[in-house]
Formats: C-alpha cells, sequence, structure tokens
C-alpha cells in the first residue's frame, strides 16, 4: 500500500477521534474493510501489543502501519500518530484560554458520545474474531468485570487471559497423551 | 508561588528558570515513555516532575495545556507534552517534547510488533494471544464506556442515549463510515443546547 495513502488513512482516524482507541472504527473501515490490507486479528493484536508496552494507547496505529507495510507502515503511523498533537501549539498562541467557549464544548461533547458509540460498535467484529469457543468468552466476560471493578493494571489482565489460554491448551494436550 | 514586588507592591509572577532542549527532551523521554497506568498517571507524573520539584511551569500554564489537550484530537498525551514543551521553550520546545514523548515508546510498539509478527505461527504462542486478544475485547468495550461516562450525568443523560444509539445505527445497521457519523454528530452539537461549563 502507498505510504502516503496509510498516512492520510490513519491521520484522518486520529483526527477524527478522542481518546486512544477511539480511532479504532475509521482504522478498521479503510484497512481492513475497504483496502483490505489488515486482518481483523492484526487489528486485535495491535490493542494486545500497544497495553503491553507504556505510553499512549493511541500507539496501536503505529503497530497497525507495521502490519501494513513495515518500517515505512511504522513510521507513517507515527507521524499520522504526532501530527495532529501539533494543532495544539496555534490554539494556545492564539486561542488560549477562549476555546473553552459552551458551544465549542457542546459540539466537542457530540463528537465525543458518536465515537464512543462507533468504538462500542467496532468491538462486535473484533470480539467475533476473537471469542471463538466457551473458553475464550469467559475470559473477555472476567476481564470486562476486573476492568470495570478493579483497579488492576491492563497488562495484567491481558497476562492472565494469555496465561488461563496457555495453561488450557496443556492441559489439553496433556489429556489427549493419556 | 506568586510574590510582592516591594517597589511597585504589584503581584508577580517568580522568574521560571528557562530549561534547556536538552532537559526537556530527558524530562519527557523519562516521564512521558515509561509510565505505566495511562494518560493521567503520565499527567501526574509530568506534574511532580514540571510544576512542584523543577518549577519550570506555572500551575495555571499546566492546567490550561492538560484542559486544551483534551479539546484536540488525536492522542491527548502528545497534544498535552508538545502544549508543555511550547509554554517552556516555544515551538522548538513543542517538537523536542513531542519527538522526547512519542519516539522512544513508538519504537518499543515496532520492537513488540516484529516479535507477535515472528512468532505468528508458534503454537503456544498463538494459544496465550487467544487469551490476550479475548482481554482486548473487554478492553475495547471498557474504553467505550470510559469515553462516554462522563456524559452519563442525569442532565445529559438523554443526549447520550439519543447521540449514541444513532450513531451505533448509522455506523452499524446503515453502513456509514465512522468519519461521517462523527462529522454528522458534531454539526448536531452546533444545534443542541449548550454544556453547562
Amino acid at each position: 500500500m502507498n505510504i502516503f495513502l496509510l498516512y492520510v488513512i490513519l491521520l484522518k482516524a486520529a483526527a477524527t477521534s478522542f481518546a486512544g482507541l477511539a480511532a479504532l472504527p475509521a482504522v478498521h473501515d479503510a484497512l481492513i474493510t475497504h483496502y483490505h490490507v489488515l486482518t481483523e486479528q492484526q487489528l486485535n493484536e495491535a490493542i494486545v501489543i500497544t497495553r503491553s508496552t507504556p505510553g499512549a494507547v493511541g500507539l496501536f496505529i503505529v503497530s497497525v502501519g507495521y502490519f501494513v507495510s513495515r518500517w515505512p507502515g511504522a513510521l507513517a503511523g507515527w507521524l499520522a500518530m504526532i501530527t495532529p498533537a501539533l494543532t495544539i501549539i496555534p490554539i494556545l498562541h492564539y486561542a488560549g484560554r477562549r476555546v473553552e467557549h459552551p458551544r465549542v464544548k457542546t459540539v466537542l461533547q457530540s463528537v465525543v458520545i458518536a465515537s464512543a458509540a462507533l468504538l462500542f460498535a467496532a468491538a462486535i467484529p473484533l470480539g467475533r474474531d476473537a471469542l471463538t469457543d466457551p473458553l475464550t468468552m469467559t475470559i473477555a466476560t472476567i476481564s470486562l468485570a476486573l476492568l470495570l471493578m478493579t483497579k488492576i493494571e491492563t497488562f495484567w489482565i491481558l497476562l492472565g487471559g494469555a496465561s488461563v489460554t496457555l495453561i488450557a491448551s496443556a492441559i489439553g494436550a496433556i489429556n489427549k497423551i493419556s | 508561588m506568586p510574590i510582592k514586588n516591594p517597589m511597585t507592591h504589584a503581584i508577580e509572577e517568580p522568574r521560571r528558570p528557562h530549561p534547556t532542549l536538552s532537559q526537556i527532551a530527558s524530562l519527557f523521554i523519562r516521564h512521558a515513555n515509561f509510565t505505566m497506568g495511562g494518560g493521567s498517571l503520565t499527567a501526574a507524573a509530568i506534574h511532580q516532575q514540571l510544576v512542584e520539584k523543577r518549577h519550570w511551569v506555572s500551575q495555571d500554564d499546566f492546567t490550561l495545556c492538560f484542559a486544551l489537550a483534551r479539546l484536540i484530537p488525536g492522542t491527548n498525551l502528545l497534544a498535552f507534552c508538545t502544549g508543555l514543551g511550547w509554554v517552556l521553550q516555544r515551538v522548538p520546545g513543542a517538537i523536542t517534547a513531542l519527538l522526547a514523548a512519542s519516539l522512544p515508546c513508538a519504537l518499543m510498539v515496532v520492537a513488540l510488533t516484529i516479535l507477535f509478527d515472528a512468532w505468528r505461527d508458534n503454537l503456544l504462542f498463538n494459544e496465550a494471544l487467544r487469551g490476550a486478544m479475548a482481554g482486548a475485547v473487554a478492553l475495547t468495550i471498557k474504553t467505550a464506556w470510559i469515553i462516554a461516562r462522563p456524559h452519563a450525568r442525569k442532565a445529559e443523560c438523554l443526549r447520550l442515549i439519543g447521540i449514541g444509539l444513532a450513531a451505533f445505527t448509522l455506523y452499524v445497521f446503515l453502513k456509514i463510515p465512522a468519519i461521517e457519523v462523527l462529522l454528522l454528530a458534531g454539526l448536531l452539537g452546533v444545534f443542541l443546547p449548550p454544556v453547562k461549563a
């Protein structure tokens, strides 16, 4: 895939989202549904990778970029991730405290609510790809409960899920042998 | 802390030290890349360093950057660091802070992505990945809730349900692209009663 096009797609996704993973539906639309250069599994892996390292959640587009076009793709993803941040310079310089206007806040609130709904919708195809048996469904349910009700780090929850399937697979293999 | 000038009796902000670009880079490399626990924890670590310990940035400037960064699309944390860099050393400071806050963690992500790619055919790795990906689905749902939760207050609950359901329907059932749904939501926001500040 053309690197400039990849940069534009990822930039469009990043520039229309107001939270790390909120760019996910736009990335899904463009790279999985439209261009077929990314799979559901790779997108899911990108989320796992980003939550297994320190730093911002929005870094998942760097991982997505790498999956699509290796190092040039990662560079496009990184540039797409950092470009919107530069808009704070003119805003600080020219607008400063005036940006806190109620009308601006109302527009942003509508966009933020819509992006939450889109993110929830994006979880449906990801779930269809990842939750393939009772074990993975149970892991997802317990993980969601832990994420909502406790302060356990995401990294440990992902590691816990990985350990459960690994142990279950080992037990299954031992049972087959015996 | 503001001080009173004995000659003019005016309240003045104390002169703040001007850090060099390498000092800015060093601070953001250490505190914006290696803090686990998300943006708010990183912001707390940066506040401790910039405002409390080194007095490079005033509390007002810190708060302004934090608030404005939340209004900027994309990764809020990067906009926040860029804003603080601008306060410290204008454009060179902003670019330095942005690079320092994004490059090391991006390289870590690429390194891990390469490992994931290399181990894709490994049976044990695939089994572990199955469980981790189930957790990632839960994380995506939780993030949707985290984004929506501040708008779930009684006065705004109807707005949350209305816009949320409309966006979900347009995207899932009418197959309208995500970006167009977001633009429609922004347009709708122009006509809705303003949010109480």
